[in-house]
């Protein structure tokens, strides 16, 4: 039982570790100066050193990137619902979704800023909102529609209503897609988050921690703060697995690879 | 051997001989000073602008060229930094503010400042006049805005001087470099130059009247006058490359020279300088511009001891206000500033009867036109 476990485990950590230790050594015999990309020791030094700077500012803009989640999440399904169940809303609303989502954050940005103000948390949230929603609509959409004929056939014989079809196959259905989609979108929450930051607003967030030190030629404090953004985006990405793993008690074999 | 039978080795000697060839006319067309100019790479802190004046002057009034130097100037940007650019040695010299060239020095990037160009700091915190922020104290509580890379020591220093702590007295905000923030009442206080954001305020149509914003209309927190201000505009060398090589150090000191001639030229020749900024390219209009050197030259001139050099005072105080905000650990090591390349060239320019004192300069009224134009 824990042999099992530690074979999971296991080849992640030696690779991350050597990973580590290889970057560490070979730095040492490139650059002992470690200027643009400094080994992780020193990376951890600053982050050591900085950290309740880090804290506060990973504080700021995980509230960003959790809020700003749940809403693009909570959108996108919605959005994917009524695409899934009204052909018109199909019609218009898949087109709206796709532009929406061509827009780079660079444009929408400074004009987030100048609609909602370059304090107010809404206009970075919105960003986020935007970023997220687009990969969780298109994932749940298919989730929802992609069923099987014969799954459809078999409710249809059973004289099942429509709502009674949508709770117990397409739904079903939907789920590992949407989860998917969850753990793309909770690192593209992270990064338009960040991203958003760069075009103004409170200065004690990753985003401009990040900027303004590798502005100074600070890279190990750059390095750390990007560390802490790394560290948000895994731990969402654990998050959304866990709730994967509990909703879906029934596909808790259905992984294989390698088979 | 049999050349047109061995198609191999025919090949390969044609390849040679080309190989050669391109070799041999390489080599032969570059040094051989005689004749030749030196290149030149000069890296700028921020886009083209009056700021920079006095290097446009020298080379559009071929002074560089007097001395042998053939200079290239490459605009900066929000994400350029003159340290950087230079150590890597994309560019010879480059133009840094004070600190901004301390903290990469302490990171370990060894360059070196060998003119202090700008012998005062021109940064202000700008607010509206009737939002009672007359002092730093009244900026207690307030949202005040600062752009961040290196610009905001002389605001936090200022904060601290007057008992402020800036983590929690005041509310700091990430400020594009724009007034927009402020004029929108975003912000209470905006980070501004007296040579360009202060000026786009007065660009600027007041809704309340209809007409420009006026000086009166504004009020102005001036680090010069707190005490926190740094050094700002400064020639920044390779200090290694000095050291180890003696061309580059006879390069630096006509640099140096024609620069300094070029800035002499922008007190004394004041539309023909703003003429040459407008030919090469700033974004912004002719009254700004005009504006902008006018508040350019009253900061390098009067120079008491000779455009360039360093005012040991100020620099201690730059230092001071470094070490105490954390943004350097400890205070630089020596050759954070060096003054013997500054010396000669002013040496030079005395003999050739360029005045570099400017004593005489006085102040212009430009007047400014909304939007810049």
């Amino acid at each position: 039982m824990i042999s099992r476990a530690f074979r999971g485990f296991a080849p992640a950590v030696v690779v991350g570790v050597g990973g580590l230790a290889f970057w560490e050594l070979s730095l040492l015999i490139i650059d002992p100066e470690g200027f643009v990309l400094p080994p992780p020791s020193s990376i951890l030094a600053a982050f050591n050193e900085n950290f309740e700077e880090i804290w506060v500012a990973s504080m700021n803009t995980g509230f960003i990137v959790v809020t700003g989640l749940i809403g693009g999440v909570v959108l996108g399904v919605v959005w994917a619902l009524l695409v899934s169940r009204f052909r018109l809303a199909n019609e218009t609303l898949t087109p709206l979704a796709i532009s929406l989502n061509a827009i780079p954050i660079i444009a929408l940005a400074p004009i987030f800023n100048a609609w909602y103000g370059l304090l107010s948390p809404v206009s970075n949230q919105a960003i986020v909102v935007i970023l997220v929603f687009f990969p969780v609509f298109i994932n749940t959409t298919k989730g929802l529609t992609d069923v099987g004929a014969t799954e459809i056939e078999l409710m249809r014989s059973y004289a099942a209503s429509s709502w009674q079809v949508t709770r117990t196959v397409r739904f079903p259905n939907a789920m590992p897609y949407f989860f998917t989609s969850l753990k793309i979108a909770s690192s593209l929450a992270v990064i338009g988050a960040i991203v958003a930051e760069y075009f103004g607003g409170r200065q004690d967030a990753l985003g401009p921690l990040i900027v303004q030190n590798a502005g100074l030629t600070r890279y190990a404090e750059a390095w750390a703060a990007v560390l802490a953004g790394s560290v948000m985006g895994i731990l969402l990405y654990l998050v959304s697995g866990a709730f994967e793993r509990v909703s879906m008690p029934w596909r808790r074999d259905a992984e294989t690879i390698g088979a | 051997m049999q050349w047109g039978k061995n198609k191999g080795l025919t090949r390969w000697l044609v390849l040679l001989a080309v190989f050669a060839m391109v070799v041999a006319a390489c080599s032969s067309s570059d040094d051989d000073a005689s004749g030749e100019l030196t290149p030149v790479k000069l890296q700028l802190q921020w886009f083209t602008q009056a700021q920079f004046a006095g290097y446009f002057a020298a080379v559009d009034q071929g002074f560089y060229e007097g001395v042998g130097l053939d200079v290239t100037i490459l605009e900066g940007g929000v994400d350029i930094v003159p340290a950087t650019v230079l150590d890597s040695g994309a560019a010879d010299f480059a133009i840094s503010w004070v600190p901004r060239g301390l903290v990469p020095r302490e990171e370990g990037l060894n360059i070196t400042n060998i003119a202090q160009v700008f012998q005062r700091s021109a940064t202000l915190q700008v607010s509206f006049a009737d939002s009672g922020i007359d002092g730093v104290g009244d900026l207690a509580g307030k949202t005040v805005g600062n752009w961040g890379f290196g610009n905001e020591f002389e605001l936090l220093a200022g904060l601290r001087s007057a008992g402020l702590d800036p983590a929690t007295d005041v509310s700091l905000v990430q400020q594009q470099f724009d007034m927009l923030a402020l004029i929108s009442g975003d912000i209470d206080a905006a980070q501004a130059m007296i040579y360009n954001e202060y000026a786009q305020v007065l660009e600027t149509i007041n809704p309340a009247t209809g007409n420009l914003y006026q000086p009166s209309d504004l009020s102005i927190i001036n680090w010069n006058a707190v005490g926190t201000a740094m050094l700002q505009d400064a020639i920044w060398a390779d200090a290694d490359k000095l050291e180890s090589d003696s061309a580059y150090r006879e390069t630096a000191v006509k640099f140096v020279e024609a620069s300094l001639r070029g800035w002499a030229f922008c007190r004394d020749e004041f539309d023909k300088c703003a003429d040459i900024v407008l030919a090469a390219g700033p974004t912004l209009g002719e009254s700004h511009q005009r504006w902008q050197l006018n508040e350019i030259n009253n900061l390098i001139w009067p120079s008491p001891q000779g455009a360039g050099t360093m005012d040991a005072a100020l620099w201690n105080q730059t230092v001071t206000v470094a070490t105490s905000e954390g943004i350097l650990s400890a205070a630089p090591t020596d050759g954070a500033y060096v003054s013997d390349i500054v010396s000669e060239a002013l040496a030079s320019l005395e003999a050739d009867g360029v005045d570099m004192i400017g004593n005489g300069w006085e102040a212009k009224t430009i007047e400014l036109k909304e939007g810049g134009e």
